[in-house]
């Protein structure tokens, strides 16, 4: 297992984080650019020294600022995974894969190299060099190198995120089954929340250098606890409005604000204990730009409950597909596909409707507009 | 392969033209020296094998040291980043812009009897000028910058991502630095011995203002050639043959093992 805390200061940025990784668990730090999420996991592999902290791998003390103790990164026991790999290019794929082990066992006859190469289908590519691989293949040779080392920590830093999608689901089940065989903890940065919910046992959201938010990965990343949060895992649209009627019998309720009526599911409200009872009732309400449906003429019979008319403001290309912003009053941003703009004939200044259900709406505690009241 | 349209007439010309340049006078060297009878007699004599021998073992042991003491030297330079080390970075040059002669009076200034350590020399015992170890310092002073320049280049050609990589993998720096820098750096650290051994193989000017022109001791194959041209022009011929054969030969002997780096198991 692992564990610590480090708090480390460079040219104004602040740092504090801290992680628990049982054998064979995954933690997935999840953070916009520049969290400090790449920073945690170089001091953690000894490539950076915090000013403070606490650092164990597999039950060894590495670093300790208090007792001075400060184990240099080749006598740590970690496993570093990038996005670039950084297969050595000198080598083979033997060769690289090798690399940690004593001389005499740097061969394709050694039982342990013999294992990695057929674990991790690298079989026929022995003797290939790095450059004549494929991205998948490049992160498969980087995996196996790693953990050539026996490491007792496996640290990757967004190691799929060059790979297309396809690649990348292949690898995940390929390191999920490896960590059955071999459980070590790992720690896992990523920017792909498909990834985070697919690989993690636990999640920490990371921003600015503080740790936000943390729990289970569904909890975290499905149903974002935070606005930060919210955006960072693709829910385009936050809106604040006021409760202004609730309907136990269809379990909906009803939110007004800057012009439009929304019906959103009954819930509890996180944000309820911040707020005085007789005050009105503050709610953010999140809705995904995929789940908006855009129609060109008002629906004559439909079960979605929340329908607005506004005004088409931009269209921009953002793949797959095309984002509209529609005026309602308050801004909505909708995902559609690139033949539904072309069959619709969307265009800046045309009239629309926007369409969803009660239940693609969810509320979402937001502490930051909270905290600028 | 596409052709690629290379300047036209323009770059035609200036290719022949740089050819010719250099070419012709080699081969006129050649010729004259073929043509001459006494060719194989003024190889194989005594004085031309002394110089060989000398020009042979001082810059060999130059560049023993070069390589020493330039590698981790250049290796520093290629990593650090203090202020007081990119002031150094541009003083390693300072040789290659220095004209010879003047080099040789800095050392004599520096070494010679009459120079700043010259009494602490002579009190223990050592004397510098016009010995062989005379010729292997002028070497050094003008061959080391071409070595460290082309060895820093191909250090900081390899990124310090894999050096990090290295160490994760449980290799000691030190190891790293055999292991994976140095082999990576191969072919810049190569091009530089080259160029740093011609040089030294080459060395005049410094050579004969600090240690002097003594056959047997100080006078290398460039002074023994200057000293036979004042006396008889058929040995000169032969000496600067068999210098530009060696000199030839360590290139190419280089150039091929530059590119057996890239294929050698670890």
């Amino acid at each position: 297992m692992s564990n610590g805390w480090i708090s480390f200061r460079r040219d104004g940025f602040t740092l504090e984080t801290d992680w628990n990784i049982e054998p064979g668990q995954v933690l997935v730090l999840f953070g916009p650019s520049g969290a400090g999420k790449t920073t945690t996991l170089r001091a953690i592999a000894g490539l950076e020294r915090p000013q403070y902290g606490h650092v164990e791998i597999g039950g060894r003390i590495v670093f300790d600022s208090a007792s001075r103790i400060f184990v240099p990164p080749h006598q740590r026991r970690v496993g570093y995974l990038t996005q670039q790999t950084h297969l050595f290019p000198h080598l083979n794929v033997v060769q690289n894969i090798a690399y940690s082990l004593p001389s005499t066992q740097r061969k394709v006859a050694d039982p342990r190299v013999a294992d990695l190469i057929s674990s991790f289908r690298l079989t026929g590519l022995e003797s290939r060099r790095v450059w004549e691989l494929s991205g998948g293949e490049r992160q498969r040779v980087g995996l196996a190198r790693a953990l050539a080392a026996d490491p007792k920590l496996l640290l990757l830093d967004e190691p799929f995120a060059s790979l297309d999608s396809e690649l990348r689901r292949a690898l995940r089940r390929e390191l999920r089954s490896m960590l059955v065989e071999t459980p070590i903890p790992v720690l896992l940065v990523t920017h792909d929340r498909e990834e985070a919910l697919a690989l993690g046992d636990d999640a920490q959201v990371l921003d600015s250098g503080k740790v936000t938010d943390r729990g289970v990965p569904l909890n975290v990343l499905g149903q974002p606890g935070q606005g930060e949060v919210a955006r960072l895992v693709g829910v385009e649209n936050l809106l604040k409005l006021t409760v202004t009627a609730r309907y136990p019998i269809d379990g909906t309720m009803v939110c007004e604000g800057n012009g439009i009526r929304l019906e959103v599911p009954l819930r509890d409200n996180p944000r309820a204990e911040e707020q005085p009872l007789d005050a009105p009732e503050l709610v953010t309400v999140g809705v995904r730009s995929s789940d908006i449906i855009l129609a060109s003429r008002e629906p004559e019979a439909s079960s979605a409950r929340n329908r607005f008319q506004g005004k088409v403001m931009s269209v921009e290309l953002r793949p797959p597909g095309y984002e509209v912003t529609l005026d309602c009053g308050t801004e909505l941003r909708c995902h559609i596909t690139a033949r539904a703009l072309a069959e619709m004939n969307i265009v800046p200044g045309q009239t629309l409707w926007a369409i969803f259900k009660a239940s693609s709406c969810f509320l979402v505690s937001d502490y930051k507009s909270n905290s600028e009241k | 392969m596409v052709k690629i349209p290379a300047l036209g007439a323009l770059g035609t010309a200036s290719t022949v033209m740089c050819v010719l340049f250099v070419g012709l006078p080699v081969a006129a060297l050649c010729i004259r020296a073929v043509q001459e009878e006494r060719l194989l007699a003024s190889l194989t004599n005594e004085a031309a094998m002394t110089a060989l021998r000398l020009s042979l073992g001082t810059s060999i042991a130059a560049m023993v040291i070069i390589l020493v003491v330039g590698t981790p030297f250049a290796y520093v330079l290629a990593r650090g980043k203090s202020s007081l080390l990119r002031t150094l970075d541009g003083l390693v040059e300072l040789p290659l812009v220095l004209p010879p002669v003047v080099a040789g009076i800095a050392m004599l200034m520096a070494f010679g009897r009459g120079g700043i350590l010259g009494p602490a020399l002579e009190a223990a015992g050592i004397s510098i000028v016009s010995t062989s170890l005379a010729v292997v310092f002028a070497q050094l002073f003008v061959a080391a910058p071409f070595y460290i320049r082309s060895a820093k280049l191909g250090f900081q050609s390899v990124l310090l991502d894999y050096e990090e990589i290295s160490q994760t993998l449980g290799v000691s720096p030190w190891r790293t630095f055999f292991r994976l820098t140095l082999p990576l750096a191969g072919p810049s650290i190569i091009t530089g011995i080259a160029l740093a051994w011609a040089r030294a193989l080459s060395e005049f000017g410094a050579t004969m203002m600090f240690a002097g022109n003594m056959m047997g001791r100080t006078q290398t194959m460039p002074l023994a050639i200057m000293t036979a041209m004042e006396t008889d022009l058929a040995v000169a011929l032969a000496l600067s043959t068999l210098l530009l054969l060696v000199s030839v030969g360590i290139l190419a002997g280089l150039t091929i093992a530059s590119r057996r780096v890239w294929q050698s198991r670890w």
